[in-house]
């Protein structure tokens, strides 16, 4: 394997990661605060795109912007929709089973998820509804960058590759400041520590929680939008594949550290990349290249869980009864 | 508390209203109800009830019988241990809602009122009679009295007429015809059992039943098996055959999900690790291994041992591990079987599994000379394909509710209960969770995969899409956990129920087709949130999940007992 091709399997590992890092935030905040593996996440990823495209579908001025600039609006309607969501499933579905035994809320999650994904198979409000034939299993066109990839020496670097990279090393700078700077982080870590404690102390919990949803939602959305433009499409199923990865992301790096939840995504995301481009290589092993690239991603989480349980940069937390 | 004001009406002009109406309905059900026999059924006959007016007959007899009861007539004041009024609410209801439905559905389908006739006005206007008189009844919920004390035989003798009650209501829902009889059952049956449940009679009955195990267990093989014996063609066999395969491998991840407390979301991939290991040494010229041809009972022994070691696999490493983490793994693991039976194939993998296309040709079950390709007549009856593999089934299924009960009941079960309400004090206790919890994957892994070995002679064909996290058609991991959250966690009849159910609304119900998906998750959101115990509730799961109510009341309790206690003091 020569080095170029090496760096490039690198790079694409780590737009991946990036992606897979931006959702498994979602992951890793819920789970620290209320101990709550939110199967919907994933879905709430999805929605995160179909917000961005309707927003593109249904305001004509958006389309004629150049992508660039139209990529702000179509963001804030990706962001709303899962934002909505979110909030909403925290709200109506899982409140009210605080405090019940944790299966309820396991199962309620995972009945959100296929209610969620089925709603915007069989519901999607697209302009010209004829067209886009509504309730099929085909992915819905995203719009994409015209224009070449760019070369750094000899490693290709598509403009969408760029632009997730981007908007990772972003969004993880401003959590990362959110949550070790301002008064509601410092809330959000003083919750997840100790919930009861902390509502002790002064500290509104509930809307806490709230918050921990929304913000995951709105990275996830990001998340989507910007795999909608690297892929040129999105479908109402892309969410339990990547919301699976993004938990593998986040258990990889520590479940319930911000931090690690983008460590473990570029982990992931570049371990990913070098097992399939590698096996790709040789003969005898060419076969279980990219088909089983999943399969690879789930084999390491099942090797991290028996290996290092806690996580890359978890530490060790006793169990809370 | 009362949440409807009723108005005042006295009780005996409600109780008449409820009889004239009960009376008036089942007289309507001998008019014609439309007068063209365009509708389903055909409900244009004078002078003898077809099709839902059947259902409208039925209950409306139930609602005489248990207004009788309600007046005292000797013999029948076992109906309703608990409260008549309720018992009365819900058939009025059932009645009701089930021939309005009709009703409106013969406006919609033929297009408009001029299809009503006369019969199909006292119809409609007969069976809101009850509902009025039922409301205006004042609620008479008691605790039920201490059942009089029954001979065992009467005992036997009484289980004996339930079971079979309930397998004649099954076998009306499950030959069904037409989506109109399906719906006008499903709401008559829905309503007027929980009037029968609000009665307290079946409540008795659960009493009863527990204290006869064995032969409530007699009593349920029996009546399943005569139920090929009702069949006059081998279509709907086929029906019961797929839910009985889906209600044994619901009733595994019961054990799983119920007994253990570990969310298994990758269930039906063991099923179909089953299937595809059976299926690869039946000698079909699809397997790779065509010239294996292997024993049915050696088929057995493989699929089971390959899916016991797949869950012991699976579960060494996450069994180990306090949380949820169980449940990402084994969805991961659904995962990474519908990726590689579907690689295997030869061109991105090595061939095992023939990719997509499956192994077909799977051929018929041949046991002890008995083939089951073949239809035979035993007393009388034609036993078709279908019936065969029914019968095999339903052993299978006798066996693993065997287990069930039998580990449900032992050392192990109740390890497992520890385990589920508090590891870190069961552990304490000298429980090795982690052996416990071991245990429980491997044993549901492999009852799936038994139950996998045999639906791959049923249906011929193994391919990866029968084996997803989410499909439209039973049983898959999603449709497997709603059977079981549905039907009641840690019970043999919820899942039974749950899995009857999933199966039989979206196959009887066109309409209900593509969005079923969508309504299971639904359902699930609002089982969860309204009741978390399921359908059929296990009376231990019942409190875990209400123990909040439960520690309020407790702590209303004591508090007013201090009070009364602190008044006695004061006084004396």
């Amino acid at each position: 394997m020569t080095t170029t091709v090496f760096l490039q399997l690198v790079t694409n590992g780590l737009v991946l990661g990036a992606m897979y890092g931006l959702i498994a935030v979602g992951y890793t905040m819920v789970y620290g605060i209320i101990q709550l593996i939110n199967f919907a996440h994933g879905e709430i990823f999805m929605l995160g795109g179909f917000g961005a495209l309707l927003v593109y579908a249904w305001l004509p001025p958006v389309q004629h912007l150049p992508l660039l600039a139209a990529l702000p609006i179509m963001l804030l309607g990706g962001v709303l929709l899962s934002v909505l969501v979110a909030v909403g499933a925290e709200r109506i579905a899982y409140r009210p089973l605080r405090g019940a035994p944790r299966l309820a809320p396991l199962i309620t999650a995972i009945g959100l998820s296929i209610f969620l994904q089925q709603a915007v198979s069989l519901w999607l409000p697209m302009p010209g509804g004829g067209k886009v034939h509504l309730g099929t299993k085909a992915p819905m066109q995203f719009p994409s960058f015209g224009g070449g990839a760019f070369h750094l020496g000899g490693v290709l670097l598509q403009r969408a590759d760029l632009l997730t990279l981007v908007l990772g090393a972003v969004c993880m700078a401003g959590l990362a400041f959110f949550v070790a700077k301002t008064r509601t982080g410092r809330a959000m870590q003083a919750t997840a520590q100790d919930p009861d404690t902390a509502r002790l102390m002064g500290i509104n919990t509930d809307r806490v929680i709230v918050i921990a949803f929304a913000i995951g939602a709105a990275l996830a959305a990001v998340a989507a939008m910007t795999q909608g433009l690297r892929y040129g499409q999105i479908s109402f199923d892309m969410g339990f594949v990547a919301g699976l990865k993004a938990f593998t992301a986040a258990v990889l790096g520590g479940i319930g550290n911000v931090y690690g939840a983008m460590v473990g995504g570029l982990v992931l995301g570049v371990a990913e990349q070098l097992s399939t481009g590698i096996l790709a290589q040789y003969h005898a092993t060419a076969q279980y290249g990219a088909a089983w690239q999943d399969v690879w991603a789930f084999v390491l989480l099942i090797i991290v869980l028996l290996v290092r349980p806690q996580g890359l940069l978890g530490e060790r937390v006793a169990d809370r009864a | 508390m009362t949440i409807i004001a009723a108005p005042k009406v006295s009780p005996l002009l409600a109780r008449a209203l409820m009889g004239f109406g009960a009376l008036g309905a089942l007289a309507s059900t001998f008019l014609a109800w439309t007068w063209t026999s365009a509708f389903p059924g055909d409900l244009a006959v004078t002078g003898y009830p077809g099709g839902n007016q059947l259902i409208t007959l039925v209950v409306s007899i139930l609602t005489l019988v248990a207004l009788a009861s309600a007046y005292g007539v000797r013999g029948l004041r076992w109906l309703a241990p608990a409260g008549h009024v309720r018992l009365l609410r819900g058939l009025a209801l059932a009645n009701a809602v089930s021939t309005w439905y009709v009703l409106i559905a013969i406006v919609a389908e033929l297009g408009g009122l001029a299809n009503f006739v006369t019969g199909s006005w006292v119809a409609g206007l007969t069976v809101l009679a009850p509902v009025a008189g039922a409301f205006a009844l004042p609620d008479d919920r008691r605790e039920p009295a201490p059942p009089a004390p029954l001979p065992r035989w009467a005992q036997t003798l009484v289980i004996f007429a339930a079971v079979l009650l309930a397998m004649f209501v099954a076998d009306y829902g499950i030959t069904s015809g037409y989506s109109e009889e399906f719906l006008g059952f499903a709401l008559a049956i829905g309503f007027a059992a929980w009037g029968v449940n609000a009665g307290g009679v079946l409540g008795r009955l659960t009493e009863l039943t527990a204290r006869n195990r064995p032969a409530t267990a007699a009593a349920a093989f029996a009546a399943a098996l005569l139920f090929v014996f009702l069949q006059t063609t081998d279509a709907y066999n086929n029906v019961a055959d797929n839910i009985l395969i889906f209600a044994t491998v619901a009733l595994g991840l019961n054990i799983v999900v119920g007994l253990a407390g570990l969310l298994d979301l990758g269930y039906v991939a063991f099923l179909g690790v089953g299937a595809y290991s059976a299926a690869l040494v039946s000698g079909t010229a699809a397997s790779r291994f065509a010239n294996t041809v292997l024993p049915f009972w050696a088929q057995v022994l493989i699929g089971v041992a390959v899916a016991v070691i797949a869950g012991v696999i699976i579960g060494a490493p996450t069994l180990r591990l306090r949380g949820d983490y169980l449940a990402i793994v084994t969805l991961g693991f659904g995962e990474i079987f519908r990726i590689a039976v579907n690689n295997l194939n030869g061109v991105s993998g090595p061939n095992l599994t023939n990719g997509p296309e499956g192994v077909y040709g799977v051929p018929d079950l041949s046991l002890f000379g008995y083939d089951f390709e073949k239809p035979h007549v035993i007393l009388g009856v034609t036993f078709g394909r279908f019936a065969n593999y029914y019968v095999l089934l339903l052993v299978v299924m006798a066996a693993v509710v065997f287990v069930f009960s039998r580990i449900n009941e032992s050392r192990i079960g109740r390890a497992w209960v520890a385990i589920r309400e508090d590891e870190t004090a069961a552990s304490a206790m000298g429980i090795s969770a982690f052996r416990f919890k071991l245990l429980a994957f491997a044993l549901g892994a492999g009852l799936a995969g038994l139950a996998g070995t045999i639906q791959a002679h049923l249906t011929s064909t193994v391919t990866p899409d029968q084996y997803i996290f989410a499909s439209t058609a039973p049983p898959n991991s999603s449709f497997l956990l709603a059977a079981v959250v549905l039907g009641g966690m840690g019970t043999i009849s919820g899942p039974l129920l749950g899995a009857a159910l999933l199966y039989l609304v979206p196959y009887k119900l066109a309409f209900f087709q593509d969005k079923q998906l969508l309504l299971f998750g639904l359902a699930l959101i609002l089982m969860m949130r309204f009741r978390p115990e399921g359908m059929v509730p296990n009376s231990r799961r019942q409190l875990e999940f209400h123990e909040q109510q439960t520690a309020v009341a407790a702590a209303h309790a004591l508090a007013e007992a201090e009070l009364q206690e602190q008044e006695a003091g004061a006084a004396a």
